[in-house]
């Protein structure tokens, strides 16, 4: 049966859009294929890992009849980078086998009947809406996902806090020893709502989204959420979980403020990284009247040090850090300049981006 | 209802039986320690059918006063303390007074006496205490004959004849290995098993424990204050399937303690694979005062007063002659058949058995210097076999780069030699006075480098901060153990605080364990910290990461080194702790000596 003619590209383009998320190792064959609807000029593929589920819908002229069918979605996604971009492409169905037709090329796939594929049913009732632009939520999700945990046992931790609250929509992400907070404008008016996405979805948001400003329009109902942008179309099943509260672990009354520029702050850390130890990444800051000292020592006793100039007058503070966790913060907050709160040797420092309240970065200090 | 009566004696004693008399060997036992506590020079133990039939024990001890004779068979009657005092600081392995009793109430018991300056000896029948004059020159013979004759029921829970007589067997051993200034002998149906003359402790081991212990194991001398640690520990190359050939005797008393195990298990940590067991016969002495026997009926645990520093000397004194690398003076068990070679001479090498090293016999006196103490030895060794050799060469790992040719090669100095050539870029082939060493260089680099990034660890640990404490559930005894140990915790980087009555909460951990799951650690710790004093869970799991990272660090296989930098490995070997095994427990070197390389080729014959 003659599935459809087309171009590379019509193929490719979608099929790299969803199989992102199809993991390697399956106990369910099943999960390692995509599947492909093709009904009249609409083709829609769909793959999922049970948790998310990506689909696309494309539609051009595709030629042949119309038919579902799974197929090994890795598999296919190489073969169609492999073709040369012109290459036309002649897909075809014959007794459970999908044959992969261009130009000299041939390739015959093993299928599963589409019927079997595990699909999931979108939330019913209305839940939560908000649209927002692609390239701010994107930016949004950029400043904190860096501070999720990876295997934590608290499973809650493993993924990032969404608040959608009046014209709000806020963003937090903790491993228990740094949290991120970010916060953007909503144009609407909601009622607060509040669900964690799992660590994959963050990071397969972060890859799919574009940094445009079409939208991008978020459902949170029932344990799902939808994202829906461009031809796209994620539904994600959410960590039901306590996320810790907060608010109340980001400081209020910090008294000593240092402002600094980020990327010369960002460049002295990274150099001071390479002589730390390499499984502490412990730096020591020394603020003094006037200057702050980024001192590092490694395994072998060798020594780094960097001094930063600063407008700073009070008691004088030592303080340990992972480089780590403030190399992270850096490299992710697009800004000038950053502030920079402490209390004492034993609290936590608060980083937060001058004259608005939309970031906030809570990390606690080692004892070197 | 039932009324309530008081039981018969002979009840009560059977009882009690069921505690202290548990097979032939506790009789065996208790018997033993009688004769020892009447200060016996000479101990004869007769056995039949593995002591079910008759266990008789004659000593030459201080004997039993005629008028005391019914009273030894009677309950909490003994001669070894009086007073609560004397409890508390009981120096004799007896001291319940209920053994003997407890004895006769279920085998067919007779006593043989004879008190010193008495004109003749006094016998007397466990049944029914009638008393008979007898013969016998000095001292005490026990009769226990048809144990369980009366209790049917119990008899039915004895084993074959030959698991029997190897629990006495056992028993046996365990007195001869505390005691070697006594005669001992054993029999049984009539068939001497040991003969053992009185010894030195070593000697005694090795009748005991088999020649190839004594050859593979180290001597332990240590002391601080009131207590000292003496005996012979195993080098790891010869290490068990199972925990049988460990002896740990506090104060003259055979003991499985806890306590005192995990502490040496500790000491073999990171040079022992996991699923091996050393090899052992240590004596812990200490004031009496400092532990409580009166634990158990059978005395087998103890209870120390200062349970964390026995831990920590115990720990100690033990990894401290473990940690003396071999490496450090290589070719030491081998010494009988250096000297034919460094003399020049190729006479014949059929030297008898090399009789043990004897250091045991005059100890290092303190843990201290005991690497420095074991190199010197080292260094007189050498100078003793020295003869025609030339004079130290001082030679740097450089000065042989350009692949001379091996008759080059010097072959003093170095414990482990100076490199000859690598072979298939797995091993080292290096040339030491008495002949051959190959080197496992990934095992022995990778040792080299744990045990550098163990240094740096070591120490006041570096921790992080929790944003968001862990907190965790558990249950009254753990919360209990946490707060006793708070201090220990913060020690080992976890600082916990109580947020209610059954939760926990952890606000920073050690650095170096930041990602690791919290919550099932810091149980693991407290679980080992009720159990004993101290616990090896975050070091164990801290040296995992380690041993990860120096096995990252590691030379591979096939990486192709020149002899400067063979040379260097095999000096950093000779400067490294616990150098002859990998982390994971595998030798790092091995030695082929001349001597066994003459035997193979057959030259000489």
């Amino acid at each position: 049966m003659h599935l459809l003619t087309t171009t590379r590209d019509t193929l490719l383009a979608p099929l790299q859009s969803v199989a992102g998320i199809v993991e390697k190792r399956h106990t369910l064959p099943i999960l390692s294929n995509v599947l492909i609807e093709k009904q009249g000029e609409r083709l829609t593929m769909l793959a999922t890992d049970i948790e998310i589920q990506v689909r696309t819908i494309s539609t051009g002229d595709l030629g042949g009849e119309d038919a579902s069918i799974t197929v090994a979605a890795k598999k296919l996604h190489d073969i169609l980078r492999a073709l040369p971009d012109t290459a036309e492409i002649t897909v075809n169905i014959d007794d459970k086998r999908m044959t992969v037709k261009a130009g000299k090329s041939r390739f015959a796939l093993q299928t599963l009947p589409a019927a079997d594929y595990p699909t999931m049913n979108l939330p019913e009732g209305e839940g939560t809406r908000f649209s927002i632009s692609q390239k701010l939520f994107k930016r949004q999700l950029a400043q904190v996902a860096y501070a999720m945990a990876q295997q934590d046992i608290r499973y809650y931790l493993n993924g990032l806090l969404l608040i959608a609250e009046g014209d709000q929509l806020r963003m937090v992400a903790t491993d228990g020893h740094r949290l991120a907070y970010a916060a953007n404008p909503l144009e609407a008016a909601i009622t607060r709502t509040e669900v964690i996405l799992p660590r994959k979805t963050v990071m397969e948001l972060n890859r799919q989204l574009a940094d445009t400003d079409d939208t991008l329009e978020v459902t949170l109902a029932g344990n799902q959420a939808v994202f829906r942008f461009g031809s796209i179309e994620l539904v994600t099943k959410l960590i039901d979980g306590k996320f810790p509260d907060y608010e109340r672990v980001i400081p209020q009354h910090h008294p000593k403020m240092l402002a600094f520029d980020r990327v010369q702050l960002l460049s002295c850390l990274n150099r001071v990284a390479i002589l730390t130890n390499d499984k502490f990444r412990g730096v020591r800051m020394v603020l003094e009247d006037g200057r702050l000292r980024i001192v590092s020592t490694n395994n072998e006793q060798e020594e780094a040090q960097e001094e930063i100039e600063i407008d700073y007058q009070g008691d004088a503070l030592d303080i340990g850090f992972n480089v780590t966790y403030l190399l992270d913060v850096l490299n992710n907050i697009g800004t000038e300049s950053v502030e920079w709160r402490f209390n004492d040797g034993n609290s936590s420092a608060l980083i937060t981006l001058p004259g608005n309240d939309t970031f906030k970065y809570v990390v606690m200090p080692m004892r070197i | 209802m039932p009324s309530i009566k008081p039981l018969s004696d002979l009840l009560i004693n059977q009882i009690a039986a069921g505690e202290v008399v548990e097979r032939p060997a506790s009789v065996l036992k208790e018997v033993l320690e009688n004769a020892l506590d009447a200060g016996s020079r000479a101990i004869e133990v007769q056995l039949e059918q593995g002591g079910v039939r008759r266990i008789r024990v004659v000593d030459d001890g201080c004997g039993i006063d005629r008028n005391d004779l019914p009273l030894a068979l009677a309950r909490h009657a003994t001669s070894k303390i009086a007073t609560l005092d004397d409890l508390e600081r009981v120096g004799t392995m007896g001291f319940r007074g209920e053994a003997l009793a407890a004895i006769a109430a279920v085998a067919r018991t007779r006593i043989t006496s004879r008190a010193n300056g008495e004109p003749h000896a006094w016998s007397i029948e466990g049944s029914d205490l009638s008393l008979s004059p007898a013969a016998l020159n000095c001292g005490t013979v026990v009769d226990v004959a048809e144990l369980y004759f009366n209790t049917p029921a119990r008899r039915k829970f004895l084993k074959t004849e030959a698991t029997e007589f190897a629990h006495c067997d056992e028993v046996f051993r365990r007195v001869a290995l505390a005691r070697p200034d006594i005669g001992l002998q054993l029999s049984h149906n009539g068939r001497v098993i040991h003969r053992l003359p009185p010894a030195d402790p070593q000697a005694r081991t090795g009748a005991l424990m088999g020649d190839d212990f004594l050859a593979q194991a180290r001597p332990v001398d240590a002391d601080a204050g009131a207590l000292r640690l003496s005996g012979l520990v195993s080098l790891p190359a010869y290490s068990r399937a199972s925990r049988d050939a460990q002896y740990f005797f506090v104060n003259g008393r055979f003991v499985r303690d806890k306590l005192l195990t995990h502490a040496v298990r500790q000491a073999y940590q990171d040079i022992l694979h996991g699923n091996r067991h050393p090899a052992y016969v240590l004596f812990l002495e200490l004031d009496p005062a400092g532990v409580d026997v009166n634990v158990h009926p059978a005395k087998i645990e103890v209870r120390f007063r200062e349970a964390r520093a026995i831990h920590q000397f115990v720990f100690h004194a033990v990894s401290r002659i473990l940690a003396a690398s071999g490496a450090a003076s290589a070719s030491e068990p081998l010494s009988s058949s250096i000297p034919n070679h460094a003399q020049g001479t190729q006479t014949s090498v059929d030297l008898p058995p090399s009789p043990p090293p004897t250091r045991y016999q005059a100890p290092l006196r303190s843990y201290g210097p005991g690497p420095q103490a074991m190199e010197s030895a080292n260094h007189r060794y050498f100078d003793f076999v020295a003869g025609a050799a030339a004079p130290g060469n001082a030679m740097q790992g450089t000065s042989n780069q350009s692949g001379a040719p091996a008759a080059d090669v010097p072959t003093d100095g170095a414990p482990l030699g100076y490199a000859l050539a690598q072979l298939h870029g797995v091993y080292i082939l290096a040339q030491n006075r008495s002949g051959l060493v190959l080197v496992d260089m990934h095992a022995a680099h990778e040792r080299i480098l744990y045990e550098k990034l163990k240094a740096v660890v070591d120490g006041r640990p570096s921790i992080q901060r929790l944003l968001i404490p862990a907190v965790l559930r558990l249950d009254a005894r753990s919360m209990a153990v946490a707060e006793e140990c708070t201090e220990v915790l913060v020690g080992m980087g976890f600082e916990v605080a109580p947020v209610g009555p059954h939760e926990l909460s952890v606000r920073s951990v050690p650095t170096l364990l930041a990602n690791a799951p919290i919550a099932d650690l810091v149980r693991q710790l407290l679980d080992e910290l009720g159990e004993v004093p101290a616990s090896e869970v975050i070091t164990a799991r801290r040296n995992e990461l380690l041993a990860t990272m120096a096995c990252h660090g590691a030379v591979r296989a096939n990486r192709s080194l020149s002899i400067p930098e063979m040379n260097a490995l095999l000096r950093d070997m000779e400067a490294t702790e616990r150098a002859d095994q990998c982390n994971h427990g595998r030798p790092t070197w091995t030695q082929l000596s001349m001597s066994e390389l003459d035997r193979f080729f057959m030259r000489g014959k």
